[in-house]
């Protein structure tokens, strides 16, 4: 009896214990008044999770800070995960947002936007004032969701391009950008070469993953579609529109590149192109920081756009990585909320987010803006990127998108890497496919 | 009443102990178990409300060819990864029963693979069989032997994976077959050596039959894990490359997470569930002998 009796006195310590702490959680950091009897309101910022925008984060956090000491943000790095829409998915599902993130990717925002878990901008009295001197209008409306309503702030885009390295390209006498698919063909073959004479190729023209990631063609098949078709994404409204001569080009292209072994079809570690393995890279600007930290001494590389067929005429589009800023529908403090938001993308915010994360901002004279001239001067490639970023196209806002896109990817396989279905073929049968998950998922 | 009678008549601190296990079992095994069958019957993303959709989940799965096509490379892989750790199993504990010089470190060396992270494994792994950096193609160029395109090939990828994971686990089933081999009556070998039998008639005829039981065992556990193929495939190709390794887990795990079809991949895992028991039970029934 004695037993059981202290066992009962400790179930109930331990059950004030827990009772406790969740009541000093729920309390927590909310009903604080600062020495003048001011209310603090405290705001949960998420930031992406990489090294360089974590320094700017802290930067832009700590600043802020200082000058609001009654809306101070707690930073944290979205927690790790597979990808950061599947943790902030997990997180409106738990109801365990922040206040505010930064790393929304408009292709998840459909997801968000119908659980109801994000707040709208134009809710806010000066948001058209404030983003009409940001971001152009047409630009803005792209991002506008099907209710009508902006549910994200525009921050940064990053176009892809072709990053190359400049002493191969001139050793094998090729001189300015591979314009068109035949020229980027005709330097491939220059380019990919065995070099110890065992029979095999030690020196490529470049190097993409052939994993049936879906998200692995945004960075091959997308992006080169984008450019191909003039700039058109895959849905015009709610009708696919990829199925035309743009996509089977594409597809094309990467065939006669992995048929010809000027990519390997191969899973590659560590980074070739910095060692001088690979002639080109399909990237954007985030990797120039990466580049210039661990470039060998000597190496030197530039920026081009992507190639396009050779009867292409007009602009070169490519696809805008963009990411762009949400608040979430479980702070209580969105008007807060919106004051840093417009902090985290005001000009001097900006600045910074060139200088520490080399990547570009959705903003209108970028270029011509003395406030960037110092940047752009000291910094002539990110000029390739900031000169491409407003000839971009994101992804389509629709809820189908990663399986559509994998429904490609297992045709792109097919087709591009081991040649094994006609381009053609291929491009009708991954439309096919993607009106079969958009009547699957609509149907009740 | 009597029940309740019981109950309040026992000592109190058995319920006590008992209960971490009973709240992590309702926690972690019987609250998933219910609301996955609850989601069968449902259409769910995790943050959209859930919509009763009815038998439309199992109408799905039996138009899916992509599903079918996941279980077949799930049984090509059982089909190569079983007999082959039951071969290299058997032949390293038969090796390892005799009286060798460091026999305990050859023990623990073959089954530090099955204690080490899964994914650490895979990766490493991934770097071996690198087609064109990789270590093993490497040695083959050197020796003059054509590259083998290990995870590239249609034909090769899960042949590949198969070899990998017989390498991780095989350390688990040679103690299983050690733990089997030294109950053998020594008896048994006495009485065959003065009979003159052979060392293969003595494998065969006194050895695989007294492992009976245990060769169940590996079976069944091996079938089990061999169904449950995941880490390999998701880190090492994707299910690439043309879904050649795309393991029935991969899919409900892409069909889940990715594309956010809970109540579809809680069909699958049912169903994909009920195909195992019944293989088990077909195995029981035809490898065990009394």
């Amino acid at each position: 009896m004695i037993v059981v009796k202290n066992m009962n006195r400790f179930l109930v310590f331990i059950s004030v214990i827990v009772l406790s702490s969740f009541t000093f959680q729920s309390c927590e950091k909310n009903d604080q008044v600062d020495e003048n009897g001011k209310g603090i309101t405290h705001l949960k910022y998420w930031c992406a999770s990489n090294s360089h925008e974590i320094d700017l984060a802290k930067h832009l956090v700590n600043k802020w800070n200082a000058t609001h000491p009654n809306i101070p943000v707690d930073l944290q790095p979205i927690p790790a995960s597979q990808s950061s829409e599947e943790v902030l998915l997990a997180a409106i599902a738990g109801k365990t947002t922040p206040d505010i993130c930064s790393n929304m990717w408009p292709g998840a925002m459909d997801d968000f936007t119908s659980s109801g878990g994000l707040v709208n901008f134009d809710r806010f009295p000066d948001f058209f004032e404030f983003i009409d001197q940001r971001v152009p209008r047409d630009l803005l409306e792209s991002f506008q969701s099907p209710d009508g309503k902006y549910y994200q702030l525009p921050w940064k885009t990053n176009p892809t391009m072709l990053m190359y390295n400049v002493k191969m390209f001139r050793e094998a006498g090729i001189e300015g950008d591979l314009k068109t698919y035949s020229q980027f063909l005709d330097a491939a073959k220059k380019m990919t070469k065995d070099l110890d004479g065992d029979g095999n190729f030690d020196q490529w023209m470049g190097y993409r993953n052939i994993n049936t990631i879906w998200w692995q063609r945004l960075f091959d098949y997308y992006p080169f579609y984008i450019a191909a078709s003039g700039g058109k994404t895959l849905f015009d409204g709610p009708k696919i529109i990829f199925n035309n001569k743009a996509s089977v080009q594409v597809f094309e292209f990467f065939h006669q590149i992995f048929e010809n072994g000027y990519f390997p079809i191969s899973q590659m570690q560590g980074d070739n192109f910095i060692i001088g393995r690979l002639a080109t890279q399909i990237t954007g600007p985030w990797n120039i920081a990466h580049v210039d930290r661990f470039k060998p001494e000597g190496f030197e590389y530039d920026i081009m756009p992507l190639p396009v067929p050779d009867d292409f005429e007009g602009q070169v589009y490519t696809r805008g990585d963009h990411k762009n800023i949400a608040i979430f529908s479980t702070t209580k403090h969105p008007e807060e909320a919106w004051e840093f938001a417009k902090f985290l993308i005001s000009p001097e915010a900006d600045v910074k987010l060139l200088e520490l994360c080399t990547q570009v901002p959705i903003r209108k004279n970028l270029l011509t803006d003395s406030l960037y001239q110092d940047y752009f001067s000291k910094n002539p490639k990110m000029v390739k990127f900031a000169q491409q970023a407003p000839y971009t196209r994101g992804v389509d806002g629709v809820s189908d998108l990663k399986e559509i896109f994998d429904g490609i990817c297992q045709e792109y396989e097919m087709a591009a890497i081991y040649g094994v279905k006609d381009p053609k073929e291929a491009v009708r049968d991954a439309e096919k496919r993607a009106k079969v998950i958009m009547e699957w998922n609509r149907s009740r | 009443m009597r029940l309740f009678q019981r109950i309040k008549n026992s000592d109190k601190a058995g319920y006590v102990m008992s209960l971490p296990y009973i709240i992590s079992f309702l926690m972690f095994m019987g609250f998933p178990l219910v609301f996955s069958l609850i989601l069968v019957f449902h259409k769910w993303n995790i943050v959209t409300p859930m919509e009763f959709v009815g038998l439309r989940n199992f109408v799905r799965l039996f138009q899916d060819v992509q599903f079918l096509r996941s279980i077949t490379n799930t049984l090509i892989f059982i089909s190569i990864h079983i007999p082959l750790q039951i071969a290299v199993a058997l032949m390293l504990a038969v090796f390892l029963n005799q009286k060798i010089k460091f026999r305990a470190l050859f023990r623990a060396t073959y089954f530090l693979p099955v204690v080490v992270s899964g994914v650490v494994i895979t990766i490493l792994w991934q770097q071996l069989y690198a087609f064109e950096t990789g270590l093993l193609n490497n040695i083959m160029i050197k020796f003059g032997l054509d590259k083998i395109p290990w995870l590239v090939s249609p034909d090769w990828a899960m042949p590949s994976i198969a070899i990998m994971a017989t390498w991780k686990n095989v350390g688990l089933y040679v103690i299983l077959f050690l733990v089997g081999l030294q109950g053998v009556p020594s008896y048994m070998y006495e009485a065959a050596d003065i009979d003159g039998a052979k060392a293969w008639q003595k494998f065969f005829y006194i050895t695989l039959p007294a492992l009976n039981s245990t060769m169940v065992l590996v079976i069944i556990l091996s079938t089990i894990g061999g169904f449950s193929l995941f880490i390999e495939p998701f880190v090492m190709t994707g299910g690439g490359p043309m879904n050649s390794t795309l393991s029935a887990m991969l899919y409900i795990y892409n069909q889940a997470f990715y594309f956010g079809h809970m109540g579809y991949a809680a069909t699958l895992g049912f169903f994909f569930a009920f195909i195992i028991l019944t293989i088990v039970l077909l195995q029981k029934k035809f490898v065990e002998r009394k």
